[in-house]
Order: structure tokens, then C-alpha cells, then sequence
């Protein structure tokens, strides 16, 4: 019990617990936050266009990053997402999309690998219309169904049966700035082969 | 002398059952939005609504359970236990309501705000705005200054463990909300950092400091014997403490943050099984010959899942750090799996054991005995069918991938364990629907409502 009496007040062990989280608090959380938030962008690497950023706050609106992560490991099986990423991928990325889980597949270099953006519109408004087991929510409140299209209208032909029975599939500006975004979403070569090729195997 | 006293318990009867009634409201409304989850997996598209959306209702789950549930029921408890032990009542009254104000304020502008697309980035567990988070951090405040208050009132030397425990967890609460609000600091790569040490200290300096709050003083109580080693109680406060703020960057192993950063977070994390083992290692050791009294009691059977699953959850978040185990299960499904072995097997079990010993005793109204039994049973076996069913689809996944599959093939093959997490899903949401109507059997007023005069008989620490 002795162990006890040195915390006869309990304010004495509210100061005690605040000096010592406080101080791995500033060691591990706020050091890090202040020393990584300033690694230079990767060169090449261009900030976000006013579109790209609506699209990308429509990404976090809806969670994707829940299910799909923007963080190639350095392993032979991420390949397919693209070459390994790199701190200054990140620079311009607040908030920050890493995620953790992968439901859907990693979007790090999507722009690259599927640059079509009649596939991403018909995708996002009923994903099963191109990928049968995919479980990825529909988005159709990112578009609208109008009887004819007007001029400058972004129509997604949506293949049959996915499509309404009558009308047009227009997309809107939400549908637009994040199809923009994730056609931007393409990794800036590296100047020198840092990564050895192939990456390691884990 | 008598009808003050009475007056007095009356009054934290009150204050109690409140916290209790709001945590179960956010047990069902967050578990049913679980629930629906679930069904999304193999059915995409049900429920195609922007407001009833994968991606707006995780979160809202997933903040609703922690802010919610576990912050309010666990709050509850400690500040019962703060009086319970000090042989006095919870004080200042109005500051123990304030806080359940504000927890629930945060609780619900959160929930809206999320389902309305607001939200902080998708960074799990702090997606709440600035300002409702700040709601959130000045209820846990308030609280820890009651917890603090009614200690102080105590008229014992010793400030019982359980109070250490809660105590500390307020206090690094308050500090974890503040340093996570300011964006001025955050950004790239430097709020990848602060989420590792938010996210993981936001269940580890918080849930598990008030579970075992908790368990220090039910477990005892409920066997009416002193717990083993109040030694290996204070090992297990100092390690947990030192140990947790450390590894939260093994939730981006493999990722672009420094790989000296990364190992330490993993040498801390295999450095956790002190404080796990000394904590549940002391927990069994209090329990040695006296196993036939889970049988007698409507708490113990819920504590001794709860310190099991303690152990296990916390032993396999260690293993899960080791590089060679993250290469195959990060982004799986396997994580689920961990986050509900131990925010629900473990935390949860803790709360509703610890509900259901000190409800009774604060209202004078037991429950329904097969009720407590179905909402125990339904509730372990749903949540080991899913942390099983999880596990397995986790390593289905992680397989499917190091095999260069095409990613869909990840899918199909995890797609039948989806359906059964739906079912055991189903299973644990029934069971929380029987625990709600526990609750109001133990806190409806009878016609010869009375309280029972040892709730406030000067109780010191078991």
C-alpha cells in the first residue's frame, strides 16, 4: 500500500499524469506533426487545381478513403498500384488520404491506370454495371436524370439495365470535380531508382 | 440524518442511471448503423441513400460506439466508483451533468454533422469538426474534475486503484483531444503522424484506462475478495502509460513516415504485453478458486469475457505489429476483426459487467436473470463469430493479394465471411436490444420505490 501514499491528493496525480503524457504527447505526436509536415513535395509534384480540390473534399464527404488507401507499399504485389510512395507524395495531401483498409483496390496512381473518365462516371453511378462482384456503393446523388440533355450537359452513358427507363444520366459539378480529381491522381516519376526494381518481397 | 442520506443516494442513483440510459441510446442507434453495414458488404446496393451511405455511416458507427457508448457508460461507472469507494456522494452534481450534456451534444452534432458529408478528413476516430470534438474534450474535463472532486471528499488514506485508473485516463484524454485539434501543425505526412498517435491513443490512454478502472473495483467486489497484487495494478498503470503514446505508428508500417518511426512504435508495441499480461494476469490470479461465483452474479460473467478478451485482443495487437504479420494483413479485413476483439469483447463487456453490478445496487431493481443471460450469451457468441469470421476473410484477403490476384478475387473470397459477420452481427445487435430492456427493468420505478440504505454506507475499497 505504501506505493499509494505518495498520492495522497489526488490533484497531485492529475499533475504527475498531465506532465508525463504531456511531455510523450510533444515527443511523439506534435514533434512528428511539425518535422514531417515540412518534407519538401516530390519534384514534379504540382499542387491541386481549384477543381481537383472540390473533387477531392467530395472524396472525403463520402469516405472512399475508408475502403480504398493512396499508399503503395514497397512490395511486389502493391506494384500493380504503381511505384512505392514516397513522403513527398504527400506534400500538398491535408487532410491526409493514406487510409488503412482496402476494400476497393489503392487509388495512389488511378489517373494512370484507368484515365478514362466515361468509365469513372459510370462506375461511380452504379459501379456493378462494369464490375459484377464489385460491392462499392452507388453514387447516383453525384448525378441527375433529365428527359433530354442541354448543351455542355456531361452524359454518361449508363449500359442496360443499370440506366433510369426514361431520360438522360447527366452528371453533376460534384461528379465532375471528383472524376477530375481522381484523373488526377497519377505518381510523379522519381528522379533517381531509389526503389530497387520489382521492390522488395516482403 | 436518515432522509438527507437517502436524498443524497437518491441523487446519484439518478445521475448514474442517466449516464447509463444515454450510453445504451448510443449502443443501439450506433450498432444499428453497424448493422446495416454489415448487409452492405453482400448487398452493395441496399439502402442507397446519401444519408444512409458506407462511407457516411462508418464513421458515424465507429464514433458513435467509442464517443457515445463506451465514453458515456464508462464515464458513469467511474464516477460511481470515484463515490462508491470514497464512501461519499459524486460531486459537484452540476459538473457530472454538464458533462453528460456535452457528451451527448458532441455525440449527436457529430452524428449529424458526419451524416451530412461534414466532416475532418477520413481519419478514423477523429472525423468530428474542430468544435465538436471541443465539445467532446470539455465534457471529458468536466468529468475527470468530478472523478478528482469526489476523491478529494474521500475519507480514506489511500486513493483506490481504480481511481488512478480513471483519473488518468480523463487527464490524458484532455491532453490527447487538444494536441489532435490545432490543424496549424498537421499537414501531409505530419498529420499521418498525428493520426497514428490520435487514433490508437484515443483507445489506449482512454478506453483501457476506465475498463480497468472499472475491473479493479467490480471484480474484487464481486468475489468480496481484495484484488491480487495492488503491485502489479500500479506496474500495469506506469507501463500502459509509457509504453501506449509510443506506437501508434504501426498503423502505417510499410508507409512513407521514417522507418526508425516505425520501429519504435513496433518495439513498444511487443513492450505493451507488460502492462497486458500484469493487468489480466492479475485479474485471473484475483479470480483463482472462486470460478463457481460467475454462476451467482449478473456482473462477473461479463468481466471475466471482458479481462479474456483483454488478453487476447491486446496480446494479438502486438503480434499484428511485427512487420511480418503487417505485410499480410494491413488493409484487411483482420484489423475488424482486432478493433472489435477488443473495443467490444473487451471494453464493452467491461461497461455492461459493470453496469450490471452497480445499477442494481444503485436503484434497488435487479433484472431479469435469463434476460442478463440471453443478452450474454448473444452478445459473446456474436462477437467471436465475427472477430473469427473476420480474421479468416483478413487472411483470405491478404493471400489473395501476396498471390498477385486480380483485386476482385480479394473480394469474392472474403464475400462469404461477409455474410456471416452479417448474421453474428445480427446476433450481437439482438443482444443490445435485450441489454436496453434490462436496463429499464433495473431503473423503472417500482410502486414501493426505495433505495437501499448500504448504497452509501461508507464503502471503502474492496
Amino acid at each position: 500500500m505504501s506505493m499509494h501514499r505518495g498520492f495522497g491528493n489526488p490533484w497531485v496525480l492529475v499533475l504527475v499524469c498531465a506532465l508525463v503524457y504531456g511531455a510523450l504527447s510533444f515527443l511523439t505526436g506534435i514533434l512528428p506533426g511539425i518535422a514531417f509536415s515540412r518534407i519538401p513535395p516530390t519534384p514534379g509534384l504540382r499542387p491541386y487545381t481549384a477543381a481537383e480540390r472540390r473533387g477531392r473534399d467530395v472524396y472525403v464527404a463520402e469516405g472512399c478513403a475508408y475502403c480504398h488507401s493512396q499508399n503503395v507499399r514497397p512490395f511486389q504485389e502493391d506494384r500493380v498500384f504503381g511505384r512505392p510512395s514516397v513522403a513527398g507524395d504527400y506534400a500538398y495531401d491535408t487532410p491526409e488520404l493514406l487510409g488503412d483498409h482496402r476494400n476497393g483496390p489503392d487509388l495512389t496512381d488511378i489517373g494512370a491506370r484507368q484515365p478514362s473518365a466515361v468509365w469513372q462516371y459510370i462506375h461511380l453511378y452504379e459501379p456493378r454495371a462494369l464490375v459484377s462482384a464489385s460491392i462499392m456503393p452507388a453514387y447516383p446523388w453525384l448525378f441527375r436524370v433529365k428527359p433530354t440533355a442541354a448543351p455542355g450537359d456531361v452524359v454518361v452513358p449508363v449500359p442496360s439495365p443499370w440506366g433510369p427507363r426514361h431520360g438522360v444520366v447527366v452528371a453533376t459539378a460534384r461528379a465532375r470535380d471528383l472524376v477530375t480529381y481522381l484523373l488526377s491522381l497519377k505518381q510523379v516519376p522519381l528522379p533517381t531508382s531509389s526503389a530497387p526494381p520489382g521492390g522488395v518481397t516482403p | 440524518m436518515q432522509a438527507v442520506r437517502d436524498e443524497i443516494d437518491r441523487e446519484d442513483a439518478v445521475l448514474f442511471a442517466s449516464y447509463v440510459w444515454s450510453a445504451t441510446a448510443w449502443l443501439l442507434l450506433a450498432t444499428a448503423v453497424g448493422l446495416l453495414l454489415s448487409f452492405k458488404f453482400p448487398y452493395p446496393d441496399l439502402a442507397t441513400s446519401p444519408y444512409l451511405s458506407f462511407g457516411r455511416l462508418r464513421a458515424i458507427h465507429t464514433n458513435g460506439t467509442f464517443y457515445g457508448w463506451a465514453s458515456i457508460a464508462l464515464t458513469g461507472v467511474a464516477l460511481a466508483v470515484a463515490a462508491r469507494t470514497s464512501g461519499v456522494a459524486v460531486r459537484p452534481k452540476w459538473a457530472a451533468w454538464a458533462a453528460l450534456i456535452l457528451y451527448d451534444l458532441a455525440a449527436l452534432c457529430g452524428t449529424i454533422t458526419l451524416d451530412l458529408g461534414i466532416n475532418y478528413g477520413d481519419q478514423e476516430y477523429r472525423e468530428w469538426v474542430w468544435w465538436v470534438r471541443l465539445l467532446f474534450a470539455a465534457a471529458v474535463a468536466l468529468a475527470g474534475y468530478v472523478a478528482v472532486a469526489t476523491v478529494a471528499a474521500r475519507r480514506e488514506r489511500a486513493i483506490y486503484i481504480s481511481n488512478w485508473y480513471d483519473i488518468g485516463g480523463f487527464v490524458f484524454t484532455v491532453i490527447l483531444a487538444l494536441v489532435a485539434l490545432p490543424p496549424w501543425y498537421q499537414y501531409g505526412m505530419g498529420q499521418v503522424a498525428v493520426q497514428g498517435y490520435y487514433m490508437h491513443n484515443a483507445v489506449g490512454m482512454w478506453f483501457t484506462f476506465l475498463a480497468l478502472g472499472a475491473a479493479y473495483y467490480v471484480l474484487p467486489k464481486g468475489l468480496n475478495r481484495p484484488i491480487y497484487s495492488y503491485a502489479l495494478g500500479v506496474l500495469g498503470f506506469w507501463t500502459n502509460l509509457v509504453f501506449y503514446p509510443l506506437i501508434g505508428a504501426h498503423h502505417f508500417e510499410f508507409s512513407p513516415l521514417p522507418w526508425w518511426f516505425q520501429t519504435i512504435a513496433i518495439v513498444f508495441s511487443v513492450g505493451m504485453l507488460v502492462p497486458v499480461w500484469a493487468g489480466s494476469g492479475n485479474f485471473f490470479l484475483t479470480m483463482r478458486g472462486r470460478w463457481s461465483l460467475i454462476r451467482r452474479s449478473y456482473a462477473l460473467p461479463f468481466i471475466v469475457v471482458g479481462i479474456a478478451y483483454y488478453f487476447l485482443g491486446s496480446t494479438q495487437g502486438t503480434v499484428e505489429a511485427l512487420r511480418s504479420v503487417q505485410a499480410l494483413l494491413h488493409f484487411t479485413n483482420f484489423v475488424i476483426g482486432h478493433s472489435h476483439a477488443t473495443m467490444y469483447g473487451f471494453i464493452t463487456f467491461i461497461a455492461w459487467g459493470a453496469i450490471y453490478a452497480l445499477l442494481p445496487r444503485a436503484t434497488g431493481r435487479e433484472p431479469n436473470p435469463i434476460a442478463v443471460g440471453v443478452h450474454f450469451w448473444f452478445a459473446l457468441i456474436g462477437v467471436t463469430g465475427y472477430v473469427l469470421a473476420l480474421s479468416v476473410a483478413g487472411v483470405e484477403q491478404g493471400l489473395r493479394w501476396a498471390a498477385g490476384d486480380p483485386f476482385i478475387a480479394s473480394v469474392e473470397a472474403a464475400d462469404p465471411y461477409w455474410v456471416a459477420r452479417a448474421v453474428f452481427g445480427t446476433m450481437m445487435f439482438t443482444a443490445h436490444v435485450v441489454f436496453a430492456y434490462n436496463v429499464f427493468t433495473m431503473t423503472r420505478r417500482a410502486p414501493d420505490a426505495r433505495v437501499p440504505e448500504t448504497a452509501l454506507a461508507g464503502e471503502t475499497a474492496p
